[in-house]
């Protein structure tokens, strides 16, 4: 610390004589150039390794398709959506995060929001894996959307040819994206814009948006939950589908959200900015997560589970027989009892370290869901025992670890790539002195 | 009564004021929030264990500058939600599965589901009432009357006036130098406080 920024402390204490405590924010000391910056060149090394190993990874999927038996295109189409699903998921959970904290104006939030707008902001990149899984699953022959193939002229499709009809698929998944581009693009542009202008009315303008941007993204997510998983058993119906496929993105959204901001601290950023207090309600809304994921998941589960209906049911029987009870059983404990009774504890929401490997394990928990949801439906038609396909399991890493590789790479190159922080935040003071008065 | 003073009271002595009633304690009114966390932050430094500070509002910070520890009470909250959960679950068990086992829905009666919302509303249950009641205790609450309650001045702490009172219960507890603390740290109208006296047990026959 120079000289110069104790002075102002001590001018801080005086001014803040009158109210109680006066350990003020020194706001032009914490947000100096150096803490607020990185280094140029930073990370570009580790996201062009990443960006070169998703692009092999994906490629290899792509090979071995034909590698693994007859049915490797839908095997490989399976993998690699779940890779998009699993990253979109997390883009989504972070722009549900900036609008909420927008809408009811959160003060806590304003050092970290900016990482959470870089993750949201690639959100039209994963339009882009979604439209390619899409457009590969058309030229396939619908491997992965099965109902547009091979089951057209079932009874129970007939009866929801209103809503699963080709051309109304693909007009919903373009309104889907661009809905989210568009609020991630005018959440991010406000507070890029706040950022040159330091204009605070942006901050309102801000709020305005989550208002309405709030209704539109629960509708979008739900309905796209719908058409992306549900829709892989068109059999299969539950209204619970859209809230569970956002808590898994909200959890795992805020997990990359956790990484980011502390390795941005191990690289010495952030310094006095994002503390211990930001790590602990972060890691708060981790738990939260967790526990209404659990909630969420047990509802749908156990809905069916008790009314017995044969088309819904047949969704938990691929998912619960042939090897893949095992993940079941994976996700009951990893996903919730272990993650719950941990984060139970605060140093695992407080110490970076602990709230980094709790972060890291929630996003492996998340894809495990995210892999539960949708690859037992390319053999849920096929032979009972081995319906996991365990010869093409190389297939699901180098697909799924490609895309994620894909993704981080652009996530630190987004994150590399300007300010920390939302240095003109008009929360910024209320955020600096964030402390959990418990 | 006589318990409680006699409880903390390492040294044996019980201090009296001149018309014979044991000392509860010496109160002290700071004008600001500030002067009171500043007074708190001295009285903790000297070392002092039973002692409390009134406030009309929260004040910010003031647990630390107290230097009170964290509660035990989420241990015991976590336990006893966790036991009532189990018990639940074993209860559910034993009655459906093993003491009158019944097929129900063609559902196995040893299934694990359809047990599970009694599961958790049994130990969200227990989890609360240990919270509630716990704080509670721990408070000693509810505290029907206090010795302070009989200072006219100090109803102003649910007004404009913070409060620091040092129990005459505590092991540091010293008449002229805890005054002397008090009024170093800022405190106007150091005063005495008389304990409660003591129930009469039997009637007076009076009536």
């Amino acid at each position: 610390m120079t000289s110069a920024s104790s002075h102002s402390h001590a001018d801080h204490h005086a001014q803040a004589s009158g109210d109680g405590h006066g350990h003020g924010p020194d706001r032009a000391y914490l947000l100096r150039e150096d803490n607020i910056t990185l280094s140029p060149g930073t990370g570009r090394g580790l996201s062009r390794a990443l960006l070169g190993a998703g692009v092999i990874g994906i490629v290899l999927a792509g090979f071995g398709s034909t590698m693994i038996g007859p049915a490797g295109a839908s095997h490989a189409l399976a993998a690699l959506h779940v890779g998009v699903m699993a990253c979109l998921a997390v883009t989504l959970g972070n722009l549900w995060y900036i609008l909420l904290f927008s809408l009811v104006r959160s003060g806590w939030s304003a050092t970290i929001r900016r990482q959470m707008e870089n993750v949201a902001s690639l959100v039209p990149l994963l339009g882009v894996g979604v439209i390619g899984i899409c457009v590969a699953d058309l030229v396939l022959g619908h491997p992965l959307f099965r109902w547009m193939g091979e089951h057209q002229g079932d009874y129970l499709l007939s009866k929801k040819s209103a809503w699963l009809n080709q051309p109304f698929f693909y007009v919903r998944i373009v309104v889907y994206l661009m809905v989210w581009t568009f609020l991630a693009r005018r959440m991010t542009g406000l507070s890029l814009e706040q950022d040159r202008t330091g204009d605070k009315w942006l901050s309102a303008k801000a709020a305005a948006t989550g208002a309405w941007g709030m209704l539109f993204f629960a509708l979008s997510v739900a309905f796209a939950s719908f058409d992306l998983l549900m829709a892989l058993d068109h059999r299969f119906f539950s209204t619970m589908w859209g809230v569970y496929y956002f808590a898994g993105s909200a959890y795992a959204g805020i997990a990359v959200c956790i990484l980011i901001t502390a390795s941005l601290r191990r690289l010495g950023r952030l310094e006095g900015v994002v503390t211990e207090e930001h790590n602990h309600d972060m890691g708060k809304f981790l738990f939260a997560f967790t526990v209404f994921w659990a909630y969420i998941a047990f509802s749908q589960y156990f809905l069916i589970w008790y009314s017995n209906i044969p088309e819904e049911t047949a969704y938990y029987i691929a998912r619960k027989t042939g090897g893949w009870n095992a993940l079941f059983s994976f996700l009951v404990f990893g996903h919730f009892l272990v993650p719950f009774i941990l984060l139970l504890f605060r140093p695992f929401k407080k110490r970076p370290g602990l709230v980094m490997a709790m972060a890291g394990w929630a996003i492996l928990a998340h894809v495990a869901d995210v892999f539960w949801i949708v690859r037992p439906s390319v053999y849920a038609s096929g032979d009972f025992v081995d319906k996991i396909g365990v010869g093409g399991l190389w297939v699901d890493v180098v697909a799924i670890g490609g895309v994620m590789a894909v993704f981080a790479a652009l996530v630190i190159r987004k994150v590399t790539s300007g300010v920390l922080v939302a240095v003109n935040d008009p929360y910024m003071d209320q955020a600096l002195e964030h402390k959990n008065y418990v | 009564m006589a318990g409680r003073v006699m409880a903390g009271r390492a040294t044996g002595t019980i201090y009296t004021t001149e018309s014979g009633v044991p000392v509860y304690g010496i109160v002290a009114e700071y004008a600001t929030p500030a002067d009171l966390y500043r007074a708190s932050e001295m009285v903790r430094d000297a070392g002092y264990a039973r002692w409390d500070a009134y406030s009309p509002f929260p004040v910010h910070g003031l647990d630390e500058a107290m230097g009170i520890r964290r509660t035990r009470l989420p241990i015991l909250i976590a336990v006893i939600g966790l036991t009532g959960a189990a018990l639940g679950y074993l209860m559910q068990h034993w009655m459906s599965a093993v003491d009158y086992a019944q097929v129900v829905q063609g559902k196995n009666p040893r299934d694990w589901e359809a047990y599970i919302p009694i599961t958790f509303e049994l130990g969200i249950l227990s989890a609360a009432f240990t919270a509630i009641l716990g704080m509670l205790a721990f408070n000693r609450l509810p505290m029907w009357n206090h010795p302070l309650l009989r200072k006219d001045r100090f109803l102003r702490v649910s007004d404009d006036r913070f409060m620091i009172c040092i129990e005459a219960s505590d092991d540091r507890f010293d008449p002229e130098k805890t005054r002397h603390l008090l009024e170093a740290a800022g405190g106007t109208n150091v005063d005495l406080v008389e304990d409660e006296p003591e129930m009469p047990v039997e009637d007076d026959g009076g009536h």
